[in-house]
């Protein structure tokens, strides 16, 4: 079926059933060929943390200003100076100016997905969705190909993960905490410590208990993704509750008070440092949201106000938290929309608003082997869309993934033998790691 | 064949085609005529392209107008059409916009849309087609010819047919081209296969290209999905399932009896599939008290289900647990889901808080009791009003406060239910429409808002005009009433508020407090504004009639219900004749959204899949199973009870979860049980009737008020119950059935092993573990037993709530006392009788005198709480009970020895019999439905 002959007019519905799939091997070969001849480089990172902005941030009021462009388009904002000579961002995101220099920022990125669900797969997998299968998210990915230790989850999403585990099945899912840190108080999820009058050596009594007796499905489980994921989701859960790590790396009350400042007090920049506590103590992949982008009416005093105060102080505070824990090297740091706003300006509202456009967005990258301080593509005047060849959010998945390790071409492979490439259209964006 | 053009005028004038005009010579001579392909593959032709027919499907089908291109709210280049196009004299528009050269018929070749699309490096798009193909002719042509388009020679397609209309495919590799015709109202035809867009449901199963050639793939059943104008039109595709045993016919079948089972077994027969066996009795008893009630069944009724031995003992618990009042509960749970009865969108509705939505949920639980016909309840919701017939705004009032201040079962008596209308995200007509169609008809019609429908036939107009509808129904919240009982309203506020001017929530808070005092405040109404000439407009004409002048036109605003030609207009309430559309018997969706969600209840999947998602390109895995219950069902004067039965004794839903190799990759053809993971309140349930004690499960099971599945917990935002949120209970806010979640997740998984609240139901003092320990005369479990356990606290609640009426009784006038008495008496009874087992509980007429005689609960006699049976039952018995109060099962002689190994070695046998529980109930078998 070519997709390209229709621009739009998928449907989204998971046609391939979950249950008909089945992993079976992976084909690395080619990928480690070239990586011995030396023609890739092996991953630079073992863990990411990525920033999900549901809801699609302007683009143009945040990290591609246009101080130029006419009073239609501009907005309220000025640009500012960073600490990397000729990047200006928004002079309200004025810590992250700071910290430029860790930062890679990717403008002119485009796709064409303007509704917010569809944007958001299609970021959070790097391939654009198809009425065929649902593809996993990178976490996901993650938990398969690198999965942590057994008794801290290999993925957490603060509070919620953007997407699912798509045909990896749900056992590969993001551990959703639900709820997100407050400055300052103890926190945890609830479950993972033990109660006081219950001993390890009970549970664990319990636990071989459980395994003897719940037999019932044993022959059904290896084809049923509902039974096989429920399994997976009671031996982990039965690992974290009996360890110790799991529980103090939730736990960010343990962090000195000077530490938890710089990320900010709001919960936002709280579940920033919960993601490096995360990462620090094996955690393969944090996944964490900031929403509130959606900004139809009143963009400017809501961004102002609210989101990019939150957005400056937690992904600075990240950033500056890494390295000075010394995980910058081994972190990458993904941040993203789904989407760009429109430049020009609405009227709906008394001070304007911007909607929808996915034509011309910014990314962010960081840590692992990604070079900071530069900027990578480019957009046209009026912030309209890329200015020379556009960068798709295939492309920066494809780079996420390499940053991580792991082969974007990956390859798997369905019960019926038919192959599904992890990211289907994407290019590694070779400058974000010279 | 299946006609795409589902309602009934569709199907009549297709009848008559088949009739008179396939024969006729029209069809005769237009269809063998070539395709535009052909017609316009040299430059020169005569023949004039038409704007409807050929010039916009063919952007359509080159991508033009899709959202990524000049379909974007925000156009492309400046320039737009509309996406999934249909709205024509807009796209006429933009094309022939003057000063921008899209379209230039003094210079045609110049014309951008020639130019443009044929050069990759002018057109930002990428090169669309080549000069001089046929798609560039038949835009050279329009163009050249005038670039004319009229509105009244819109027609109306009438049928879109595809040869063949069902593909078989036996093998790899085998190849079907797809042939499509148009029949038009004026009953001219035309084979647009090029002009057609093509996509698979399923591209594993078949792939289609662009020019509608279907391949062959795996075997399974999908659809292929040919779209070209209003139309959306599915072709079934099936390859087959051949296994050693299909192919040597060696298969026994034997031959079902009930319309259900024949209509599925026709599709697994095509299909190569084999169906499951029947499920066990055990399996039996649990999956279908489960499915139709919620409950999981008492051990002692698991029993004697297993020992009766009598052969219709199925159909009879199935008539049993239809008639139990649990029935009722859970499914106004569930009725709610799709009604959309949200707590926090009732926010404010009403003056007194938290009640909304237990008022909304007894009002739908008393109409399932009762076994209402579903139309009936749907009417009652559908045509609300606030007030009884002759009923006072100021008795309305004092009813509604009485109700709200505790009679919370007398809002069920009420005609209707119209807090379904003041939700706030129900309130704007476009929501409403969207709302409405969700809710009633399963149906998402959201896209159509802005844009033609891709996946289904409803253009823009088609939602504006439905939306219409809903524009004159005022319902929100507490302070809205109609402009006659605006006097009093004000006055019953100056009562309240001592004549002072409060505005908001100061006013909001005064009347809550008085509501509580007994005071009767004013509750808001539903009204309707009839739309005819407005006094202005009145005195408009009459000015303008007295000057001579011409009177301003006025016109009475219409609406149209979905689907329909004629116009309704507004002068009077549209929603008597909204109903009658609804239960018409001719209703394309009414009562197939109705019976497709029941369906996906007990199968995990509905015959429309999701099930509020029945659209021309997501069709039935069954249509014909799902027309037949459509219609049963009207047949049975939507007699809901009846549905259920028809569904539950059918063998497709007594089949076990054991596969074979035929059937072991199908989920949506019903050949086999497919575990789910069950409910968020049912495992709630569940958690609370398999660790409490015998007779604390037995409450649960009779009162059913403090159970999940008959809202029983909390639902708002601020307190609702973590574990019900964890299993994903419907948040019932989206108009969207996947506001449920049933997938599992980790964290369910730490909840039921470790969380706090598990812990303490094990060892709870009320719990069964306990119960066991007094039998047995052990020790009781540790934990727990120092604090007040949620019994108690909820006990508690219950002496409180005794007292407070107590008190509200007292302050009452005399009069009003005598008048109430009856009332409080039957309150006080209820209570009383639920804690007298337990507690010593002071008269009512000791509690009138004295409200302060009863500061706290006090235990009755340790002994008395047991009860009269001391023999000590054996380990085995033990076990046995834990398996049948958890699984619904004895346990086999395996289960029963590690069991009893793992007792014996534990610290203590109540250490033993906590583990044993707590493993029991941590098992997939737990869960999920099987």
């Amino acid at each position: 079926m070519k997709f390209h002959q229709t621009c739009d007019g998928v449907s989204r519905r998971d046609l391939l059933k979950i249950g008909s799939l089945s992993i079976g091997g992976l084909t690395m070969a080619g990928y480690d060929r070239l990586a011995a001849a030396g023609q890739v480089k092996s991953g630079f990172a073992d863990r990411a943390i990525f920033i999900e902005l549901p809801g699609g941030p302007s683009h143009l009021d945040t990290f591609d200003p246009k101080p130029n462009a006419p009073d239609t388009h501009r907005g309220a904002f000025k640009p500012i100076s960073t600490n990397v000579p000729g990047i200006q961002i928004c002079e309200h995101l004025p810590k992250i100016a700071g910290c430029m220099d860790k930062i890679a920022l990717l403008r002119g990125v485009s796709h064409t997905l303007a509704a917010h669900r569809l944007g958001q797969e299609y970021v959070n997998t790097g391939s654009k969705p198809t009425p065929a299968l649902e593809y996993p998210s990178y976490g996901s990915v993650l938990a398969k190909e690198q999965p942590a230790d057994p008794d801290i989850p290999s993925a957490v999403a603060i509070p919620k993960a953007g997407h699912g585990s798509g045909f990896l099945g749900i056992r590969y899912s993001s551990l959703e905490t639900n709820s997100q840190p407050n400055f300052g108080r103890p926190y945890g999820v609830r479950g993972i410590s033990l109660p006081g009058d219950l001993a390890v050596d009970e549970v664990q009594r319990r636990q071989t208990l459980l395994r003897k007796l719940d037999r019932k499905f044993a022959e059904l489980e290896k084809n049923d993704q509902l039974l096989e994921g429920l399994d997976q989701f009671g031996e982990q859960a039965y690992s974290m509750i009996t360890s110790e790590r799991a529980r103090n790396a939730f736990d960010i009350s343990n962090e000195p008070q000077s530490f938890a400042k710089q990320f900010g007090e709001d919960s936002f920049g709280q579940s920033c440092m919960l993601a490096l506590r995360l990462v620090e103590s094996g955690v393969r992949f944090v996944t964490v949201q900031l929403g509130g982008w959606d900004t139809h009416a009143d963009n400017f005093s809501r961004l102002k106000d609210g989101q990019l105060p939150k957005l400056d102080a937690g992904l600075s505070g990240l950033l500056n938290g890494l390295e000075q824990r010394g995980l910058l090297q081994q972190t990458a740091v993904f941040v993203t929309g789904e989407f760009g706003r429109t430049p020009k300006i609405n009227t709906r509202s008394s001070e304007g608003g911007r909607d929808h456009y996915p034509r011309c967005m910014f990314m962010l990258m960081a840590g692992g082997g990604v070079r900071g301080g530069q900027v990578i593509g480019e957009s046209d005047d009026t912030a309209s869309g890329p200015r020379h060849e556009a960068i798709t959010p295939d492309d920066v998945a494809a780079s996420f993934y390499h940053n991580l390790g792991v082969d974007p071409t990956l390859e798997f492979n369905s019960t019926t033998g038919r192959p599904i490439t992890l990211v289907r259209d994407g290019s590694i964006v070779q400058q974000l790691f010279s | 064949m299946k006609s795409f053009w589902q309602t009934p005028q569709g199907r009549r004038v297709f009848g008559v085609l088949v009739l008179f005009g396939i024969s006729s010579a029209a069809y005769a001579e237009s269809v063998p005529a070539p395709t535009i392909d052909t017609r316009f593959a040299v430059g020169d032709t005569k023949e004039v392209p038409d704007f409807q027919k050929h010039v916009i499907p063919l952007m359509g089908k080159l991508g033009c107008n899709g959202r990524s291109c000049h379909g974007s709210f925000q156009g492309r280049g400046d320039f737009q059409l509309s996406l999934f196009g249909y709205d024509f004299a807009a796209d006429h528009e933009a094309l022939l916009a003057r000063g921008t050269g899209r379209v230039d018929t003094s210079d045609i070749d110049e014309s951008l849309i020639l130019a443009k699309p044929s050069d990759a490096d002018l057109h930002e798009g990428g090169k669309r087609f080549d000069q001089g193909s046929w798609q560039y002719n038949v835009l050279r042509r329009w163009i050249a010819s005038g670039a004319a388009y009229k509105e009244s020679s819109i027609q109306e397609l009438d049928r879109l047919q595809i040869i063949p209309d069902e593909i078989q495919f036996k093998s790899d590799g085998q190849q079907v081209s797809l042939k499509v015709v148009a029949h038009w109202e004026d009953g001219s035809a035309e084979d647009v296969t090029p002009l057609c867009r093509f996509s698979s449901n399923d591209d594993v199963i078949a792939a289609v290209t662009e020019n509608g050639l279907v391949q062959s793939g795996d075997s399974g059943d999908t659809h292929i999905v040919v779209s070209y104008d209003k139309a959306v039109v599915p072709i079934p595709v099936i390859r087959p399932i051949v296994t050693p045993a299909t192919k040597q016919g060696s298969v026994a079948r034997s031959t079902p009896t009930k319309p259900i089972d024949r209509l599925i077994d026709q599709k697994l027969q095509k299909l190569g599939i084999v169906a499951s066996d029947r499920c066990t009795d055990e399996e039996f008893v649990r999956r279908v008290s489960l499915d139709i009630t919620g409950v999981l069944p008492a051990s002692d009724r698991v029993e004697s289900f297993l020992q009766d031995n009598a052969s219709d003992k199925r159909e009879r618990y199935i008539d049993e647990l239809l008639d139990s009042p649990a029935y009722g509960a859970w499914w106004a749970t569930r009725m709610s889901d799709w009604t959309g009865n949200s707590a926090e969108q009732l926010n404010n509705v009403l003056p007194v808080r938290n009640v909304s939505n237990k008022l909304w949920f007894k009002w739908l639980q008393k109409r399932l009791d009762e076994n209402m016909p579903y139309d009936e309840i749907v009417s009652g919701i559908v045509t609300a009003s606030t007030r009884e017939e002759g009923e006072s705004y100021l008795d309305y009032c004092r009813e509604m406060t009485e109700i709200c201040n505790g009679d919370l079962d007398r809002y069920a008596e009420r005609r209707s239910l119209p807090l379904f209308w003041a939700r706030r995200n129900f309130q704007k007509p476009e929501e409403r429409a969207i709302g409405f169609a969700y809710a009633f008809l399963g149906v998402r019609i959201e896209c159509a808002q802005c844009h033609k429908h891709p996946f289904d036939q409803w253009s823009k107009q088609d939602f504006d005009d439905f939306a219409q509808l809903f524009t004159t129904v005022r319902a929100s919240n507490a302070n809205v009433v109609s402009p006659q009982s605006k006097e009093l309203r004000d006055e019953l506020n100056a009562k309240l508020t001592d004549g002072k001017e409060l505005k908001g929530g100061e006013l909001r808070k005064a009347i809550q407090k008085a509501s509580q005092n007994g005071k009767v405040v004013p509750f808001g109404e539903l009204f309707v504004t009839k739309r005819s000439l407005t006094e202005r407009q009145k005195r408009q004409r009459e000015l303008a009639r007295k000057k001579g002048r011409k009177p301003p036109p006025a016109r009475i605003p219409a609406g149209k219900i979905l689907g329909e030609n004629d116009e309704f207009e507004l002068s009077q309430d549209p929603r008597p004749a909204l109903m009658q559309w609804l239960r018409d018997e001719s209703n394309p969706y009414f009562a197939k959204a109705l019976v497709n969600r029941v369906w996906g209840n007990y199968f995990g999947i509905g015959i429309v899949d999701p099930t509020d998602d029945m659209n021309l390109a997501n069709p039935p895995s069954n249509a014909a199973l799902l027309d037949h219950l459509a219609s049963e069902f009207m047949r049975h004067d939507f007699d809901l009870k009846w549905l259920h039965r028809e569904i539950v004794t059918s063998d497709a839903y007594q089949r076990s979860a054991e596969t074979n190799a035929t059937n072991i990759n199908d989920r949506a053809n019903f050949s086999h049980h497919l575990p789910r993971r069950l409910p968020a309140e049912v495992v709630f349930d569940m958690v609370m009737l398999a660790t409490g004690s015998t007779k604390q499960a037995n409450e649960l099971r009779t009162e059913l008020d403090q159970m999940a599945i008959a809202d029983g917990q909390g639902r708002t935002r601020n307190n609702s119950s973590f574990a019900l949120e964890v299993f994903g209970q419907s948040i019932r806010e989206t108009n969207c059935d996947c506001d449920r979640s049933d997938s599992p997740s980790l964290l369910q998984a730490i909840y039921l092993r470790n969380d706090a609240e598990m812990h303490e139901r094990i060892a709870n003092r009320d719990g069964w573990v306990s119960e066991i320990c007094r039998q047995l005369e052990l020790d009781a479990p540790q934990s727990g037993t120092d604090k007040m356990s949620s019994r108690e606290r909820q006990d508690d609640k219950l002496r409180l709530s005794v007292l407070s009426r107590v008190k509200q009784y007292n302050r009452m006038p005399p009069a009003r006392q005598e008048k109430m008495l009856q009332t409080a008496e039957k309150q006080y009874v209820r209570i009383a009788e639920r804690l007298g087992d337990r507690y010593e509980v002071p008269s009512l007429e000791s509690l009138i005198k004295d409200p302060t005689c009863w500061p706290s609960l006090v235990t009755k006699n340790v002994d008395e709480l047991i009860g009269d049976d001391k023999s000590k039952p054996s380990l085995d018995d033990v076990i046995r009970q834990a398996y049948l109060r958890t699984l619904s099962r004895y346990p086999n002689a395996d289960e029963t020895e590690i069991a009893t190994q793992y007792i014996n070695e534990s610290d203590s046998p109540t250490k033993g019999l906590e583990g044993l529980m707590w493993a029991l109930v941590n098992t997939k078998e737990f869960i999920i439905s099987h």
